[in-house]
């Protein structure tokens, strides 16, 4: 399959790749420390930029509402998400209904659950804010752990639940033993991947903040810096942000990948 | 275990779903039936004139123009991913999966921020710009940011990697000896590659197709900032019937099409990767 | 040794309109190597299952020291199971997983720690006791799953292929060890396997299952040499059938020679019949033979310590099998298409309904 000349080609096309995915980030990238935080000029080096964006109490406000959500709606959906997988692989009959509803918040189109769940809170009078960004995005969020912890749980062997009860442990035992220990790398991937998506996440956040200024997220703060008159501190902020969801998601795969015991 | 645990551990997410989306997605589809008020808000009483205006020639050249703009950018998407996932796939298999987590890396990244990189890059003082100059260009640019080339850039830019890993997916799963069969019997590698690898990788390429078309046709952020609000695609007309025209029965029913244009997508795309599976089984039978 | 462990009471089991076992009935006794011997779908899996406690049966009782045990729960039974996949707790080191069920009976852990160093040395497994079970060999993980059902000193230990998932050469040493460690225990062992040789080294008894139903049950040589029937003969060991008829008190052949051999009583004249004669009892030569058959040579495999030929031959529309020895093939240079004679005595005969 690889000869000299079409392996060459391949390089070629994965540099190209590679550089068209990787120049962009890799400029702002660049900006961020750049003294004078325009494209035009280099002028140096300098962290500047950074210091702004600490002292700016907006921004920090947005970063910890944004943390709030994604921790509470992570947690919530961890749990959710966990036991709602286990209940399904453990069912031998599959619903074709359960599928869609399990599988309908990972391809509904952001804006379509925004749009419902904010026609939803406000045809129940439901004072929006913080919680109802919490609620929304638990609904997205409790899909793809599921969906990560059902992907374990295919080349889980339930022989060892059999082999559990046949030992003597009773069915919670068995839950607390057997199968929450072995899932654990699959949850804890599932969790970081859920808190990755719920910082990111800002269409769904925007329709259900509510008009409250004090419940603006990180995505919400930076979609109106970009619209509303660019600041070389967004450069910073953009940096940040990639880094965090980078760094939460290769621990995530990580250990999804890495010795997974039985698979 | 018997039948009745499972059905517990299920109850919490179940419920949780149900009164969070199933009932949410029922209300706007309740929602596109009705009357819209004349100072917006909704009038409880039944009509079919939200459906039909969303035939209006002017709202459906919207639609029209988001399904081009989609289908490109799907397009190109699917061109450039798979020819990626090809050559990643076509390298040694130990270096394959740290080449693939690079592909995929920057999907994980703010969408925001990606797409802002783009403003960095095509605005008027820009670095493109600023390179042009720099090499001592000094004729006039054309304007590249807030044009559909830079929506469809953008949306390219942005579910790549998507592709990159679905079509990446069926290409590692060849057995490459179906390969060489087909180069044995005398198949050129152009011939191999449209008879026979081509065909046992749709899957993977519907996928991204339908993903890319789906995400994009309902997207309101990279017309908003790449286009600058130069033209609409549905996205940005449910945002404004919801936001500032407070017209929520019509954009419920703009919602209605986006949904049922994604399930007929999905449906199609399920058929293509059954088949194409099916295809794979009858191989196996047959050696 | 004589007295009844187990009673199976004309078990059924019906998965909708399938019967998985039907109205099998079986006694197995205390300190007894009991085989369960069928191909997949023979329904040995489910009743082993339901001896494990996992499937209820749908009729018929299960009695364990004269108590129906039909209904207890897995969890609540003296009895334990060896997986197939071994369902090795993957999280746990060996020693973890040999302690599980000790501690599932919530004894002092000074006993647990005692009773696992036991079993540790016993597999002799000591040395591995805090590894995980994916850095063990298959051989290993095998002594662990075994170790782990055995630490809890069942009344019964059931067995699902043991050594289904180890190669050939493994497979033999761990025959003679388990038959060694259920010495050693004195415990009752039940092996599930599709394996006839397996059945036929290992089991005091063996019970053959066919379709959900108890086909033969009885000692590895009663098994072997007296099948009850067609699907008995040839389920175990290689059989050579030929059609016959009974004529008069006779048996011919379809060629019209006849067949000495011991008929049963409820065969009339006018039946159509198979006899049946295992390779190994056909020999060279006719001389002072019951039987005699002419064939020539269609096939001839070389296997080392024996010789195997095909015969056409007129009375068979298949191939007749002929085993022979190194020793009597000695001197014989055979050659495909050569005509042959072979013989048999009447004793080695055995007579099915067809």
């Amino acid at each position: 399959m690889t000869n000299r000349s079409s392996l060459r080609f391949m390089l070629l096309i994965l540099s190209a790749t590679f550089a068209f995915l990787y120049i962009p980030i890799s400029v702002l990238f660049a900006l961020s420390f750049n003294a004078s935080g325009l494209p035009t000029a280099w002028t140096g080096f300098s962290t500047h930029w950074y210091g702004e964006l600490i002292a700016n109490s907006d921004i920090i406000g947005a970063a910890l509402n944004t943390l709030i959500v994604a921790i509470v709606s992570t947690l919530a959906a961890t749990l959710l998400g966990t036991l709602l997988a286990i209940g399904v692989e453990i069912r031998r009959r599959k619903g074709r209904v359960l599928e869609t509803v399990i599988f309908a918040p990972m391809i509904i189109p952001d804006i379509v659950l925004a749009i419902a769940l904010l026609s939803f809170f406000s045809m129940l009078d439901f004072r929006m804010g913080l919680h109802t960004i919490i609620i929304s995005h638990t609904v997205f969020n409790l899909a793809f752990v599921c969906a990560v912890v059902r992907a374990r749980l295919k080349s889980f062997d339930w022989s060892i639940v059999e082999a559990s009860t046949d030992l003597g442990a009773t069915p919670p035992i068995t839950l607390r033993r057997v199968i929450l220990p072995v899932l654990t790398p699959a949850v804890v991937a599932g969790a970081l991947l859920a808190f990755t998506l719920s910082i990111d996440e800002f269409i769904i956040a925007y329709f259900t903040a509510g008009s409250g200024r004090d419940s603006i997220t990180l995505p919400m703060q930076i979609f109106s810096m970009i619209r509303f008159g660019v600041t070389p501190e967004i450069n910073a902020l953009a940096v940040l942000v990639m880094t965090l969801s980078v760094v939460a998601l290769a621990i995530s795969q990580r250990l999804n990948r890495g010795r997974l015991p039985g698979q | 275990m018997t039948d009745r645990k499972p059905v517990y551990l299920m109850t919490p997410a179940l419920a949780w779903l149900t009164a969070f989306m199933v009932v949410p997605c029922l209300l706007i589809l309740a929602l596109a039936f009705f009357r819209r008020g004349i100072y917006g808000g909704i009038v409880y009483e039944f009509t079919l004139s939200n459906i039909a205006l969303v035939f209006d020639p002017l709202y459906a050249r919207i639609f029209l123009k988001s399904a081009g703009i989609a289908g490109l950018a799907a397009t190109i998407a699917v061109v450039i991913g798979y020819a990626a996932a090809y050559a990643i796939a076509s390298m040694p298999r130990k270096r394959q999966p740290i080449l693939l987590f690079f592909a995929v890396l920057p999907f994980w990244s703010n969408y925001l921020v990606r797409t802002y990189a783009w403003i960095v890059l095509l605005n008027r003082e820009g670095l493109i710009v600023s390179l042009a100059r720099a090499v001592g260009f000094d004729g006039d640019l054309p304007q590249m940011l807030y044009t559909e080339t830079a929506v469809v850039i953008g949306l390219v830019y942005n579910y790549l990697p998507f592709v990159i890993l679905a079509c990446y997916a069926p290409l590692s799963r060849l057995n490459p000896e179906i390969h060489e069969a087909s180069r044995d019997l005398g198949a050129s590698e152009w011939t191999t590659f449209r008879r026979v690898t081509l065909p046992m990788t749709v899957p993977g390429i519907a996928t991204g197709f339908v993903f890319v078309f789906v995400l994009s046709i309902g997207n309101f952020v990279t017309p908003a900032l790449l286009g600058g609000g130069q033209f609409q695609m549905i996205g940005n007309l449910i945002y404004d019937q919801f936001l500032t025209a407070n017209d929520w029965p019509f954009g419920a029913a703009l919602s209605m099409f986006l949904i049922a244009i994604m399930m007929g997508l999905l449906t199609l795309q399920t058929f293509a990767s059954e088949k194409a599976s099916g295809q794979q089984r009858a191989e196996v039978s047959d050696d | 040794m004589t007295s009844t462990l187990l009673s199976l009471a004309n078990i059924e089991k019906r998965f909708g309109e399938l019967r998985a076992v039907n109205g099998v009935s079986l006694d197995i006794r205390e300190n007894e190597f009991f085989a369960l011997l069928g191909a997949s779908g023979s329904g040995k899996t489910t009743l082993l299952r339901m001896l494990a406690g996992f499937d209820m049966p749908s009729s018929g009782h299960i009695l364990l020291d004269g108590h129906d045990i039909s209904q207890v729960p897995p969890n609540h039974r003296p009895v334990n199971l060896m997986f197939q996949s071994y369902a090795l707790f993957p999280h746990m080191t060996v020693a973890q997983n040999i302690a599980y069920g000790l501690e599932m009976e919530k004894l002092p852990r000074t006993e647990i720690n005692e009773r696992v160093d036991e079993m540790l040395s016993t597999i002799q497994l000591t040395h591995l006791a805090e590894r995980k079970p994916e850095q063990l060999s298959g051989g290993q993980r095998q002594r662990v799953a075994l170790g782990r059902a055995l630490v809890k000193r069942p009344r019964l230990l059931l067995l699902d292929e043991p050594l289904g998932a180890l190669d050939k050469k493994l497979r033999g040493e761990m025959q003679l060890e388990l038959k060694h460690i259920q010495n050693t225990f004195g415990i009752t062992f039940i092996v599930v396997t599709h394996d006839q040789e397996e059945a036929l080294v290992m089991a005091d008894r063996i019970a053959i299952l066919k379709d959900g139903e108890l086909l033969q049950c009885g000692s590895p040589h009663e098994i072997y040499e007296y099948p009850v029937n067609r699907f008995a003969a040839d389920f175990i060991g290689v059989m050579n059938f030929l059609p016959a008829r009974v004529d008069s008190g006779a048996l011919r052949a379809v060629n019209g020679s006849r067949i000495a051999a011991p008929l049963p009583a409820d065969l009339k004249p006018g039946d159509n019949a198979l006899a049946a004669v295992r390779p190994e009892r056909l020999r060279l030569g006719v001389a002072d033979a019951d039987n005699c058959l002419n064939g020539r040579i269609s096939a001839m495999a070389y296997h080392g310590l024996d010789l195997h030929l095909h015969l056409e031959t007129p009375v068979s529309p298949h191939p007749v099998m002929v085993r022979l020895t190194a020793d009597a093939a000695e001197g014989h240079p055979f050659s495909v298409g050569e005509e042959v004679s072979v013989g048999w005595s009447a004793r080695d005969t055995r007579v099915f309904t067809a």
